[in-house]
């Protein structure tokens, strides 16, 4: 009896090792497949053409920074660093400044409206980029917007109302309803209430809406594609140009490109892991 | 006398008890009104008032910005029959879902599972997987322009390797295109649905584990006996996620690389929505395929709602 349960132990243990080395050595190749096209991108960056392609994986044999400058002059990467900051944190404020009012109505505010204020934002993942595309083209043309930065500082906020309206509201969810409750008593109205209490209080879950709007905000390609022009492209835009920016391509000027595009985001990955992933968690199970 | 001394002003005070309450009930709606109205108007007014819109417009004849409008109601959608490109682009679409969906759930419950075991590394594990999704779309095609370009790293790579007879001009070439395509969405899905299943899966009690464990079951029937039932109504929101990404967002990738060719090799239902709008310029016509998206969309997740929530039951 004693033996037959060992032997089943060791069976299972057998198993489980085995299992568990299966799963590293599945893992570790993606992990290498995901890091290789990085780690290629980021090295083609500080290379030359000729490098690029004879040695793809070796280290840069010196830090060059002529595609930097190249790229500068080809699609003036700056401006378009400084476009993309402006349109990210003008919408960034929008948006916290309208989400951050609602959420706290529809969270803290006992009233059966509460719901349909929800279902309504909640429709907002039913609804494809694309599908808007065209009428929000002819929108911002006839709103004399096109080709104005301020057009984007307008639109993100709309594309991002739903996700953050849905982790603020959570968040404010889980406090204690006392908090109102003496300020009330202290004589305090809403917007103090909002601004005193609300506002000092939710700060972890505005850093965790910010970031994932910065994310999604800096990376936004397709309106900006559409509704930006050669005098106004925000950094995506002027990543993607690099490509034809040359008669032939020339890969370490689009590297050049990516890896400047890539940093802050990466930056934000870095400081926020934990935030960010848990936010889109809360997201995608919401929707 | 006593009685009737406090029966009176009782009464006066649940009236007015009552006033009050209701008073302050639409004071209190008023607040919430003027609170939620700059959002709402904003989210009425740049989302579904463009998806009214998208309605409007695919009722109409009108090629060309400039050109006049005609109202022709269902005409659009009539066009669909003896529409050649909108068959490929339902044939690709419906190739890309049927291997990007398979081709990304399962492996990523499977590599959510392994991280949950929470094994030495697993967080620097996680963090490799998740970087893909920080990526932006065109950064990422712009990455995966280098591997893919006649002198890229792949043809590179299988010259190393000694198989340069597979050496392929991947994005141009008929029979490759779409497979690269999908590859860029595989290649980052996995990592990003996989930490997402291990987020959730971290929710399921040791407790579970540890029972069957006892029952002598390994990690393999573990992941498939207990995690997986667990998982259903997750396995959907992956799905529909998944779902809906390729049939509008990955539409940005054929932007980036391809425009849809060589021929219609990567025409996509989404490539065709925005080769028609902004393109072709049948504005019409693009709000059609936009409304057949939209409602294909729609019956998805419905679709998928409901098999998941029978299986839960099951």
């Amino acid at each position: 009896m004693n033996t037959r349960l060992l032997r089943l132990n060791q069976k299972i243990r057998d198993g489980s090792t085995i299992f568990v080395s299966c799963g590293y050595i599945l893992s570790i190749f993606y992990a290498l497949l995901i890091i290789i096209p990085l780690y290629f991108v980021i090295v083609s960056a500080f290379k030359n053409n000729a490098q690029i392609i004879t040695t793809p994986l070796a280290l840069p044999s010196t830090l060059d920074f002529k595609k930097f400058i190249q790229a500068q002059e080809n699609v003036n990467l700056l401006r378009a660093l400084l476009i993309s900051t402006g349109v990210t944190i003008g919408a960034e404020l929008v948006t916290l400044l309208i989400a951050f009012p609602a959420a706290y109505a529809v969270a803290r505010i006992q009233t059966r409206l509460s719901t349909v204020v929800e279902a309504i934002f909640s429709l907002g993942f039913l609804i494809p980029g694309l599908a808007i595309l065209m009428p929000i083209y002819l929108m911002t043309a006839k709103a004399g917007l096109l080709y104005h930065p301020v057009a984007l500082v307008i639109l993100y906020p709309a594309f991002n109302l739903p996700l953050s309206m849905i982790l603020l509201t959570s968040f404010m969810r889980k406090l204690p309803r006392e908090l109102e409750e003496s300020a009330v008593m202290d004589g305090g109205n809403v917007l103090q209430i909002i601004i005193y209490i609300f506002l000092p209080i939710c700060t972890p879950g505005i850093i965790t809406v910010m970031v994932l709007n910065f994310i999604n905000m800096w990376n936004e390609y397709l309106f900006a594609l559409i509704l930006m022009d050669s005098n106004n492209r925000t950094i995506q835009l002027a990543t993607a140009l690099l490509r034809s920016s040359q008669r032939s391509i020339d890969y370490g000027l689009i590297a050049a490109g990516v890896v400047i595009s890539l940093i802050p985001v990466y930056v934000a990955f870095m400081l926020f892991q934990e935030k960010i992933m848990s936010g889109m968690l809360a997201g995608a199970v919401k929707e | 006398m006593t009685t009737l001394g406090n029966a009176i002003p009782r009464e006066r005070k649940i009236l007015s008890n009552a006033d009050y309450h209701r008073r302050l009930a639409r004071k209190r709606r008023v607040t919430f009104l003027l609170l939620v109205l700059p959002a709402l108007v904003w989210f009425l007014a740049f989302m579904l008032w463009p998806l009214l819109n998208m309605f409007f417009i695919s009722t109409k004849q009108w090629d060309g910005l400039a050109l006049p409008q005609k109202f022709i109601f269902l005409d659009n959608f009539a066009r669909f029959l003896n529409d050649k490109n909108l068959g490929v682009a339902i044939r690709n679409t419906g190739i890309h879902l049927l291997v990007g969906i398979p081709g990304v759930v399962p492996f990523a419950f499977m590599l959510g599972f392994f991280l949950s075991l929470r094994k030495p590394g697993y967080r620097l594990l996680r963090t490799i997987f998740f970087s893909p999704s920080m990526i932006s779309v065109a950064a990422l095609a712009m990455i995966f322009l280098g591997l893919y370009r006649p002198d890229g790293m792949l043809n590179s790579f299988l010259n190393t390797i000694g198989l340069s007879s597979l050496n392929r001009v991947w994005l141009a070439n008929k029979s490759t295109a779409l497979g690269a395509i999908i590859a860029i969405d595989i290649w980052s899905g996995i990592g990003f649905y996989g930490v997402l299943f291990f987020a959730a899966l971290s929710s399921i009690s040791e407790e579970l584990y540890e029972a069957a464990q006892l029952d002598g079951a390994g990690y393999w029937t573990m992941m498939w006996k207990i995690a997986f039932p667990l998982m259903l109504d997750f396995f959907g929101v992956i799905i529909i996620l998944q779902f809906l990404y390729i049939l509008s967002g990955a539409a940005q990738n054929v932007i980036l690389l391809t425009g849809g060719g060589p021929g219609t090799a990567t025409l996509t239902l989404g490539y065709y929505l925005y080769n028609q709008a902004f393109l072709t310029q049948r504005l019409g016509y693009s709000q059609a395929i936009a409304v057949l998206i939209f409602f294909v969309g729609i019956a998805v997740i419905l679709l998928i709602r409901r098999i998941t929530s029978r299986l839960s039951n099951w």
